[in-house]
């Protein structure tokens, strides 16, 4: 291995889980990051200090608690806000995940702005959470579903994608940072969309963890994630959208906290960002998703991205050297993710061997079917990076895919 | 090698695996299903056929998976070709319960049976699916 310059973080000990042995003795090695992210000390502690020593509803009474409550809550939106550089705090919608999100967008931004024939693009490599809740909208209502090719780097090619647009194109909707690829998105196809001014949602699932993420100079209209990516607790969501956009859609659900007044006639709804947070929210896990956010900035989102992008070049570079390996996607930059088979071993028994060998990645098609399909494959090995990872464990990693190969040659 | 690694990929599920027997589709035949694992994209399809005595006569599978949904198919096919409906319904229960870690009150299949060498997927529980995907599909098959 080379030492040279790695920036070693030394964050290991920060998170609990990874002092795990799996079955008993192995030191845990955890490549699978992109499902879900391990979740430091911080996040932990004070999610359980919120039960304990703050816990009420939000916005709903005038006690101490929901005091403490609300502004644990809220203290979280403006730290998301910043996070993601929002213009304002009415631009952050907290939902239970990025799915919920994209199922929100297309339900409300069908309501006030499409009708039946018109046209929404997506591309071949979204995630299913990025195609099921825009298939909803073409099987009730008649929307037309456009697919960007990719090129074989695994990036959209730009100039199908810009070939799609027609006058009945009303929204975009593309993933900023690929979950099987870890490629990003080519900006292009942004200012593509502000020039025919069409909204985009970018599904930033896999950079908000990974890339510096400024929703205003990237200059899309919308943009999810979800918490438990980004090293916060699971069953909290972010919705971004530009507060002119927001306003004019409709509420996604009915339910307390979103309305103004209620009579049996009607109601009206609350001003963002509440009218689009329908019910008692996950307001522990919003604020777990707070304290996930300080920890990263006080790591420093840039030393993340830099130590995250030497292992995946040097793991790349590594699985590149060896001739029974196939990565899929190019050789351009990637953030974080690698797929890969192993020639004739199917994924599970990669990801079974791996297990016992206490390395955990995923195997499968990474809710990217329509993806697998193009690529003629049925699943992929794929590795995924946090701020725990090492080189060293790219290197144990590498021996155990040797062993891996040949006990399934043998 | 790890034991658990050992067990669950016996030198039969290798070979049954890599060359899975009665792979195909059988003619004729007048039951077929598929299956599928949506979790990770595996899927087979099944077919057979029940002769008037209630005897499969024979049984063949496609699909694509990995080697244990593979050698799961392929020994399923061996085991049930030329047995009376009532009899396979008893193994298919005896074989869920194997694969769930429970070998205890098997009515029918026994140690010396070669679908105990995927006794082992018991120890990774994510992998029992990919063991009864053949299975689901043959249960499926008799209720349509
Ligand atoms: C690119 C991408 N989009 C969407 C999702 C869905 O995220 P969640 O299940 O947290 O809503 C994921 C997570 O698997 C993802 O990787």
């Amino acid at each position: 291995m080379d030492n040279s310059k790695t920036l070693n973080l030394n964050v290991r000990k920060d998170f609990p889980i990874l002092s795990k042995k799996i079955l008993e003795k192995k030191d845990l090695i955890y490549f699978d990051t992109a499902a879900s992210a391990q979740k430091p000390n911080t996040v932990i502690d004070e999610t359980n200090d919120f039960y304990k020593n703050h816990y009420s509803n939000v916005s709903r009474g005038v006690h101490t608690l929901s005091v403490e409550s609300t502004f644990r809550y809220e203290d979280a939106r403006k730290k998301v806000q910043k996070f993601l550089n929002a213009r304002s705090e009415n631009e952050i919608i907290f939902t239970k995940s990025a799915t919920e999100g994209i199922n929100l967008v297309a339900q409300s931004f069908y309501e006030k702005f499409m009708q039946k024939g018109d046209e929404v693009i997506l591309s071949l490599i979204e995630h299913h959470s990025n195609l099921i809740p825009w298939f909803f909208l073409r099987d009730k209502y008649g929307v037309v579903l456009k697919f960007a090719n990719i090129q074989s780097s695994g990036e959209i090619d730009i100039d199908h994608f810009n070939s799609l647009f027609t006058n009945k194109t009303k929204i975009v909707s593309l993933t900023h940072l690929s979950n099987v690829f870890g490629t990003e998105l080519n900006e292009k196809a942004i200012s593509i969309c502000k020039d025919k001014n069409v909204p985009i949602l970018l599904d930033g699932c896999q950079s908000a963890a990974h890339l510096k993420i400024d929703v205003q100079k990237l200059g899309c209209d919308f943009f999810v994630f979800s918490g438990h990516k980004t090293y916060g607790p699971a069953g909290i969501g972010v919705l971004y959208g530009t507060e002119n956009l927001l306003s004019e859609m409709p509420p996604y659900q009915g339910g307390g906290g979103m309305i103004g007044d209620v009579s049996l006639e009607g109601a009206s709804y609350a001003e963002l960002p509440a009218k689009y947070e329908a019910g008692t929210p996950p307001l522990v896990e919003a604020h777990g998703l707070g304290i996930a956010i300080d920890y990263m900035n006080k790591i420093g989102l840039d030393n993340i991205i830099e130590h995250e992008n030497e292992i995946t070049k040097y793991a790349f570079n590594k699985l590149d050297e060896i001739d029974f390996i196939e990565i899929h996607g190019g050789d351009n930059k990637r953030n974080s993710i690698i797929s890969f088979n192993i020639k004739n071993v199917h994924s599970h028994e990669v990801s079974s061997f791996l297990d016992v060998e206490g390395i955990a990645i995923r195997a499968g098609h990474h809710c990217c079917q329509p993806l697998m399909k193009h690529l003629g494959v049925n699943s992929t090995a794929r590795l995924s990076f946090g701020v725990y990872n090492s080189l060293e464990e790219v290197d144990k990693f590498v021996i155990a895919l040797h062993k891996c190969k040949e006990f399934f040659n043998k | 090698m790890n034991d658990l690694i050992n067990d669950l990929y016996q030198e039969i599920i290798l070979d049954h695996g890599r060359e899975p027997r009665n792979f195909g589709e059988c003619e004729p035949h007048n039951k077929s299903a598929d299956g599928h694992n949506p979790l990770c994209g595996d899927s087979l399809k099944l077919t057979f056929l029940l002769n008037d005595q209630n005897i499969i006569e024979d049984i063949k599978f496609t699909g694509e998976g990995c080697a244990i949904s593979l050698a799961s198919a392929s020994l399923m096919t061996e085991k049930l070709k030329g047995k009376k409906i009532e009899v396979a319904e008893e193994i298919f229960k005896d074989f869920t319960n194997l694969v769930s870690g429970s070998d205890e009150d098997l009515k029918v299949l026994n140690e010396e049976d070669s679908l105990y060498a995927l006794k082992g997927v018991g120890g990774f529980p994510m992998r029992v699916k990919c063991a009864t995907m053949a299975w689901h599909a043959f249960n499926q098959a008799l209720k349509d």
